[in-house]
């Protein structure tokens, strides 16, 4: 989470769903761009070329997008 | 309270990260946890052996105190939704059930509104109902007097 240009965000297995992570790089596609990569146990989400125009945290929000989505995922598996 | 540990607490930041025992804590109750603080902080979990990392930054900044309270709600909603999947997991069946009785006799009534239309589409004769004779009068006649009040002092008595 930063407010540079570029940022490397890792997320967990376990916690965060590819597909999740590529449908929150999606929302944020007009802001940055995302590039997912697998490193051991976690996704690992290069972003660059952050808009610097843009209001707010994107790699942040990018993340609670993230997060939204996989648990949505789970609670939608799970019924 | 040993299942939950505050890591780091950084006021110039607003950050904090949380330690939890991942045994007490399932993984869909920690996101339901998390959502709930989606709207107020950047929350981003992560895994270490045994325990759950939460990643913790207001989206205002927040002082010291604000993150220990913060960290505190967390561990409440922690409880609150473990608590509420776990009443949800033991009536899930009375749940189902209830809803199955709700939409079946739904349909049923539907069933038996259509087969009732379909009856009066074939002509069938209603004429011999109660009520159905029409003798001209309506609600207003009252030839036997029974609408005339019975309390005393009233129009009716006099």
């Amino acid at each position: 989470m930063s407010n540079a240009t570029t940022a490397s965000v890792k997320f967990h297995r376990d916690l965060y769903h590819e597909q999740a992570i590529t449908e929150a790089a999606a929302s944020f596609a007009d802001f940055a761009s995302f590039k997912v990569r697998s490193d051991g146990e976690h996704y690992v989400v290069d972003v660059a070329d952050i808009n610097p125009e843009v209001e707010g945290d994107v790699v942040a929000e990018f993340c609670n997008f993230a997060l939204a989505n996989s648990a949505m995922r789970l609670k939608n598996s799970e019924t | 309270m040993a299942q939950s540990k505050i890591e780091t607490i950084d006021a110039k930041t607003s950050t904090l990260t949380l330690a939890l025992d991942i045994d007490l804590y399932p993984r869909d109750v920690l996101y339901a946890a998390a959502y709930v603080f989606l709207d107020r902080a950047y929350v981003l979990l992560d895994r270490d052996g045994q325990r759950f990392i939460v990643h913790v930054r207001g989206k205002q900044p927040l002082e010291e105190e604000t993150l220990r309270a913060f960290a505190g709600e967390f561990e409440n909603e922690l409880l609150a939704q473990a608590l509420r999947q776990k009443v949800f997991a033991a009536n899930q069946r009375i749940i189902e059930n209830v809803a199955n009785l709700a939409i079946f006799g739904a349909v049923g009534s539907e069933a038996d509104e259509e087969g009732e239309a379909a009856a009066g589409d074939e002509g069938t004769d209603l004429s011999g109902l109660h009520g159905a004779d029409d003798d001209g009068m309506d609600f207003l006649n009252d030839p036997l007097g029974i609408a005339k009040p019975w309390e005393t002092g009233k129009k009716g008595d006099e």
